[in-house]
This record gives structure tokens, C-alpha cells and sequence, in this order.
């Protein structure tokens, strides 16, 4: 039951995460588009069409690359608990591999600890940020969006990630504890 | 204990942390914490620091450029042009001594111009061409070398993860780099071919051949795999034209290779979800 709960936990936010990757995608191409159209209609004899296409707001969009900021640190957050609960951050195997399975989950459930107590630390660190942001009342520089709504989205993807990693560290306890 | 005798230990830490088996981006953000906790006297620069460094730095638009490349990898991975790519190349190679596996290898690096990860690019081409060569009956050790080899196509023809985050950390050119990659990218190409026609002289039970295949067939196959031509071009081409940032190329690349699998009808809901339930294992 609790394991169904944080699997769908995980590839949900996972999935989120891709979308907003996608979304991102697609506003970045967008913009390149009415970049470069309005370049070319401000070049050379035909620049009046140029201005024509400004005046009714065809061009690149404002401040894309602010989307992207706030929205690839929220994907990366995102993207945290699947890693965790399929354990599948980059490790080197090669020099633990002769010691035996018994070795291998306690050091397995050793480091998931160790990663919960981190991902945990970090997301406590990143309310606190958040806190900050919110007092200063700080926004981004074009699109003047108050970057704690940031700091709120990639929060929410933390705090998945820490409920996800907690419940792996307890269960590669349990299993080092029984092997 | 002197700042710069706490740099030089943080290498053996390190390297001792990795070799227990510790999560590789756990272990520098360890060390990080650890050096920045003894430089300073405690615990009150790196609590500060974690405040705001996390945020910042994963929302970095320099670094954004390789979410959006391994999106480009797994969208490529889907868009069945693998397949494509490596019937073009066997059509045209196939009927040579050994000519399977130098199919597998020209397949790699086809696949390497719409992939920026020599990871994906071996697991795609491997899950196509292993059967293939196994059926003309090349040995498993030979095939599975054959792929990894290829596989590193997959960095050295550009987009490329990799290089990209070696022009961020030494703030060099990424365009530059791209172009300066593809001469050694295709140089390796033709390296991998050449070692295989010399293996199969060697050993020649290894390697079955098929029939020649007339130009008509092999011009077909090649014409099939215009989309990753197009793609490669416009994401090579408009980050070195400066069109477009780096960044802004590895979104267009994204769009272009979903929109190859989108219309080559492999790109369903289902699939779509798959692909993000499998992504984050690459970035680790």
C-alpha cells in the first residue's frame, strides 16, 4: 500500500517534470521563431514590416530564459525521487563488487541513508530560502514574477524527493537488517 | 589545517568515497560541505549557502542546455529512426566482409548526431542491431564490442553532453567545440570500421555476409533517414550560425526529434510517460 503510494509519488512527479521540460521546449522554439521573423522583417528595405509585427506584439517572447530557469530546477527536482527510489544515481561498482551481497546492502542502505539525511537538509535549506525570497519580495529582472513562486515549485519537488528518499532509506534498512 | 592543504585532500576523499560505493554527486556535495565546514570554523557559511547555492545552480540557463539534450537523446531513442538509420547503413555495408558490425558502427554514429549521450546511443542501436548480427551469425563478444565502440560515437559526434559541459566549466566556445569534435567523431568512425575488416580477416567465421543490394534499395533505405539529417543540420547549424544559443539549439533539437517520433506514430501517451520514468537515469 505505502509502497504503491510512493511509487506513484515518484513517476508522478517524474511525469511532471517531463511536461514542464516540453512546455519549455516548446516556449523556447516559439520565441527562436518570432526572434528570428522579426529580424528578418527589420532587415533592409522591408523594416517598416518589422515594426508592423512589434506593434502587435510578434516577436520573441519576454524573458523566456526566465521560464527556463525557474523551470528546469523545478524538472531536476522533479526528476530526484524516481532516482532515488530506483537507485539509480551514477556509482562505481567495480571495487565493492567482490564482497559479497550481505556487504553490498549495508552499504547500499548505509549511503541511501546518508542521501535521505542530505536530500532532507536541502530541502529544509531551500524553505528557508524561500522564506527569504518572500520577505524581500525579490522578482526577476523581465518578466517581474517574485522568484519565491521558483523557490515554491522546486520545494514541493524537493519535499517529494525527501518523503520518496526516507521511505527508501527505511526500507534498505529493513532489507540490509533481514539478508 | 591551510585552505589549500583542504584542496588537495579533498581529492582522496573523494576518490575513497566513490570507491565505497557513495552516489557520485553525493560524494563532491560531501566533500563541498565538509571542506566548506573546516575552512570555516562550522556550520553557518554552508547553511547559508545551501539556501540559495541548490536553487541556483539548478536553475542555471547554461546548464539547462543538457536536460534539454537528454531529452533530445530519449525522444531520438523513440523515434524509431535507430532502425532507419542502421537498414541505410547495412544496405550500403552489409554485403562487405564484417560489413554487419561496420553497419552497427555507421548506425552509431548516425544515431550520434541526434544524441548528445554515448550511453543512449549504445543501449538504442544495441536493442536494433544485436539481433541482426547475431542472425548473420557474428560471435556475441564481437557484436556487444562492436556496439560499445560504436556507442561512443555518440559524445564525440555532436550534440554533445559531454562537450558541453566542458565548454561550461573551461568557458569555451560550445559551437566551436561541436564543429572541432565532428572531424575526430567521423575519423573514429571510419578507426572502428577498419579494426573490423582486419578482426574479420583474422577470424573470418565470424561474420556473415548478406547479398548485394542494387543502388535503387540503398538509395531508398539512405533517403529514409532525412529527419535526422535535418535535425542534426539545424541544431549544428544554428548553434554554430548563431541563430540560436546552445541552449536554445539542444530545445530545438528536443522538438525536432519529438516531432520525428510523433509523426513516425511511436509516440504515444503511454510511451511518453515511459520516457520520463526512464529519463532520470541518465543525469543520475
Amino acid at each position: 500500500m505505502l509502497h504503491t503510494l510512493i511509487t506513484t509519488l515518484a513517476r508522478g512527479m517524474a511525469l511532471l517534470g517531463g511536461l514542464v521540460l516540453c512546455v519549455l521546449v516548446g516556449v523556447v522554439c516559439v520565441s527562436i521563431i518570432g526572434r528570428e521573423a522579426n529580424g528578418l522583417a527589420h532587415s533592409g528595405y522591408i523594416g517598416g514590416v518589422g515594426d508592423w509585427m512589434i506593434a502587435r506584439g510578434i516577436g520573441p517572447i519576454t524573458g523566456d530564459f526566465e521560464l527556463i530557469e525557474a523551470g528546469v530546477a523545478f524538472a531536476i527536482f522533479a526528476f530526484l525521487p524516481l532516482t532515488q527510489l530506483t537507485g539509480s544515481h551514477a556509482t562505481v561498482d567495480v571495487f565493492t563488487s567482490g564482497l559479497g551481497p550481505r556487504a553490498n546492502n549495508i552499504i547500499a542502505a548505509f549511503w541511501s541513508v546518508v542521501m535521505a539525511l542530505i536530500i532532507v537538509l536541502i530541502t529544509w535549506r531551500l524553505f528557508v530560502g524561500m522564506q527569504d525570497k518572500m520577505r524581500y519580495g525579490e522578482t526577476t529582472f523581465l518578466i517581474q514574477f517574485p522568484i519565491w513562486w521558483a523557490y515554491a515549485a522546486s520545494f514541493v519537488a524537493a519535499l517529494s524527493a525527501s518523503i520518496v528518499s526516507l521511505y527508501c532509506a527505511a526500507m534498505r534498512l529493513t532489507g540490509a537488517r533481514t539478508t | 589545517m591551510s585552505d589549500l592543504a583542504l584542496g588537495y585532500l579533498s581529492f582522496p576523499v573523494l576518490l575513497v568515497l566513490i570507491f565505497l560505493r557513495a552516489p557520485i554527486g553525493l560524494a563532491m556535495l560531501l566533500c563541498g560541505i565538509g571542506g566548506l565546514w573546516l575552512a570555516m570554523d562550522g556550520t553557518t557559511v554552508f547553511m547559508a549557502r545551501l539556501k540559495s547555492e541548490v536553487y541556483t545552480t539548478f536553475s542555471s540557463y547554461n546548464l539547462s542546455i543538457i536536460p534539454m539534450f537528454l531529452l533530445m537523446g530519449q525522444f531520438a531513442t523513440l523515434s524509431g529512426m535507430s532502425q532507419a538509420l542502421f537498414n541505410a547503413a547495412q544496405s550500403w555495408l552489409g554485403h562487405r566482409k564484417g560489413g554487419m558490425a561496420m553497419a552497427a558502427v555507421g548506425a552509431c554514429a548516425g544515431f550520434g548526431a541526434i544524441c548528445g549521450s554515448s550511453l543512449a546511443t549504445a543501449a538504442t542501436m544495441s536493442r536494433v542491431a544485436l539481433p541482426e548480427l547475431r542472425k548473420y551469425g557474428y560471435s556475441g563478444g564481437f557484436s556487444t564490442a562492436t556496439l560499445a565502440a560504436g556507442g561512443t560515437l555518440g559524445i564525440l559526434i555532436p550534440p554533445s553532453v559531454i562537450l558541453v559541459i566542458y565548454a561550461i566549466l573551461t568557458e569555451q566556445n560550445i559551437a566551436k567545440l561541436f564543429v572541432a569534435a565532428f572531424i575526430p567523431g567521423l575519423l573514429a568512425a571510419l578507426g572502428y570500421m577498419l579494426t573490423i575488416a582486419i578482426y574479420v580477416r583474422i577470424y573470418p567465421d565470424q561474420a556473415g555476409t548478406h547479398a548485394r543490394l542494387p543502388y535503387a534499395d540503398r538509395f531508398r533505405s539512405l533517403f529514409a533517414v532525412w529527419p535526422v539529417l535535418i535535425v542534426f543540420a539545424l541544431v549544428v547549424g544554428g548553434i554554430y550560425n548563431g541563430w540560436f544559443t546552445p541552449t536554445e539549439g539542444a530545445a530545438v533539437g528536443a522538438m525536432g526529434t519529438g516531432l520525428i517520433a510523433l509523426f513516425a506514430g511511436s509516440l504515444n501517451w503511454a510511451v511518453f510517460r515511459d520516457a520520463f520514468c526512464k529519463q532520470q537515469q541518465a543525469p543520475g
